[in-house]
């Protein structure tokens, strides 16, 4: 796939462009519309390239962060908000949900206080995430537990729609900078992957629909740090950091 | 990978922790994010698209992307200043592209070689060690492809738009400017 895309008869002594001087050539901004398109559908599905594309934003960096710095209207941070589906009219981001610390400082309070503490908690945090607060009332939970048994995440399995809800109770990130992974293990199988699990906030991960069978009972959803790179990924390599079994759902 | 290094060196700032928070959903750290970084982010828009507006416009969409993305940005490959400017350019490289009204059809005399106004901007210090490296590679280069290369980064200008502004044939812009890119990888890697 090396060869031009557009030998010219005039291009004498023209390099046919490897996949190194396509990789230059994206980076450097001179591909027309349809090559760079070509280029950038190249990067999400073929890694070396994408590693080449790397590769020469590294080179060019230099020049990348050389642009001067020039302050964007108080307009465009609220448009932001609003595209990423938060309250727009709201500049200043300080809930409580959002609020890390106050998480961080829960987080010893649940473990103290099991289950319970999480619980309440969950039942009155208000609006952004109502789903918590209505689904979980009356349905079966598991408990992802730490080593210890201080609880980790809890999860609400929504088999029938293949989306579990997971509430961490927060804790701060990996000072290694891994990340979380969740894990479907089913009784004497092989790990899967459910993909990249937050420590910070409740969110409703996806069940792939070739996994959606084996979320079930007597499965168990497991948690590990890993690198943050190539999630998910074929296996856990790092160490579990909170387990559970589904007891029903 | 001297070059790698240096670079993990220019801009290791609290952007690579802000950004590991955002990746976990952190509304707080994406806000101090923007806050410190959306300026720069804006000049990195206005070199490839000098139209303010638009530039604007493609800011959103670029901490859109950054709020989407962040999970996959990873501090062994690039520094965070390197990965949000690069989202920025490309960003701004695809509106341009969009809009070819935007392109500069400014005409380029590759004859007149030796002043390249952009060479030596005052920029940020931190980068000097790096820049001049990049820069020192580059002033290895010919003047005709130095000048085109950094045409085609700062201006997001094809090989078409380069035919076209320099009245060159368009086989022997391509030609000039890989081989620029080969030596200029050469050097930068010796």
């Amino acid at each position: 796939m090396n060869t031009p895309r557009d030998p010219s008869p005039d291009d004498n002594g023209a390099l046919p462009p490897s996949d190194d001087v396509r990789a230059a050539e994206y980076v450097a901004g001179l591909l027309n519309t349809e090559e760079r398109h070509k280029a950038q559908v190249r990067i999400a599905r073929d890694r070396p390239f994408a590693q080449r594309v790397d590769d020469w934003e590294r080179r060019f960096a230099p020049w990348l962060v050389q642009a001067p710095p020039e302050q964007p209207s108080p307009h465009v941070w609220p448009r932001i908000r609003s595209r990423l589906g938060w309250d727009a009219a709201q500049p200043v981001p300080r809930t409580l949900w959002d609020n890390a610390r106050f998480w961080r400082g829960m987080a010893g309070l649940a473990a103290a206080a099991g289950l319970a503490a999480v619980a309440v908690l969950v039942a009155r945090t208000p609006a952004p995430v109502p789903p918590v607060a209505e689904e979980q009332a009356a349905k079966p939970v598991t408990v992802l537990a730490r080593e210890g048994g201080a609880t980790g995440w809890i999860a609400r399995i929504d088999a029938t729609q293949g989306k579990v809800l997971m509430v961490p109770v927060p804790t701060p990130a990996d000072p290694s900078g891994r990340v979380h992974e969740l894990w479907i293990i089913p009784a004497g199988g092989a790990p899967q992957s459910l993909g990249f699990l937050s420590n910070e906030k409740a969110h409703t991960i996806e069940v792939p629909p070739a996994l959606r069978a084996i979320v079930a009972s007597g499965a168990t959803l497991a948690v590990t740090l890993e690198e943050q790179a190539g999630i998910p990924h074929r296996a856990p390599n790092g160490p579990v950091v909170a387990s559970g079994n589904i007891q029903s759902i | 990978m001297q070059a790698i290094a240096q670079e993990e060196g220019v801009v290791d700032g609290p952007e690579q922790a802000w950004l590991r928070r955002v990746a976990d959903g952190d509304r707080a750290a994406f806000e101090q994010l923007y806050q410190a970084t959306a300026a720069r982010l804006l000049g990195v828009c206005l070199r490839v698209l000098p139209d303010r507006a638009e530039a604007e416009d493609v800011l959103q969409d670029v901490y859109v992307a950054v709020w989407r993305k962040a999970p996959q940005f990873s501090p062994e490959k690039s520094s965070a200043m390197t990965w949000l400017a690069a989202i920025a350019r490309h960003r701004a490289i695809d509106r341009l592209r969009a809009t070819p009204a935007l392109a500069s059809r400014q005409t380029i005399e590759l004859a007149e070689l030796e002043s390249d106004p952009e060479a030596t901007p005052g920029a940020r210090a931190e980068a000097d060690s790096e820049r001049s490296q990049l820069d020192r590679c580059l002033g290895q280069l010919d003047a005709r492809r130095r000048t085109l290369i950094r045409t085609a980064f700062f201006e997001g200008a094809t090989y078409e738009d380069l035919a076209q502004r320099t009245g060159s044939p368009l086989g022997s812009i391509k030609s000039w400017i890989r081989r620029g890119l080969l030596q200029l990888r050469a050097c930068l890697e010796s």
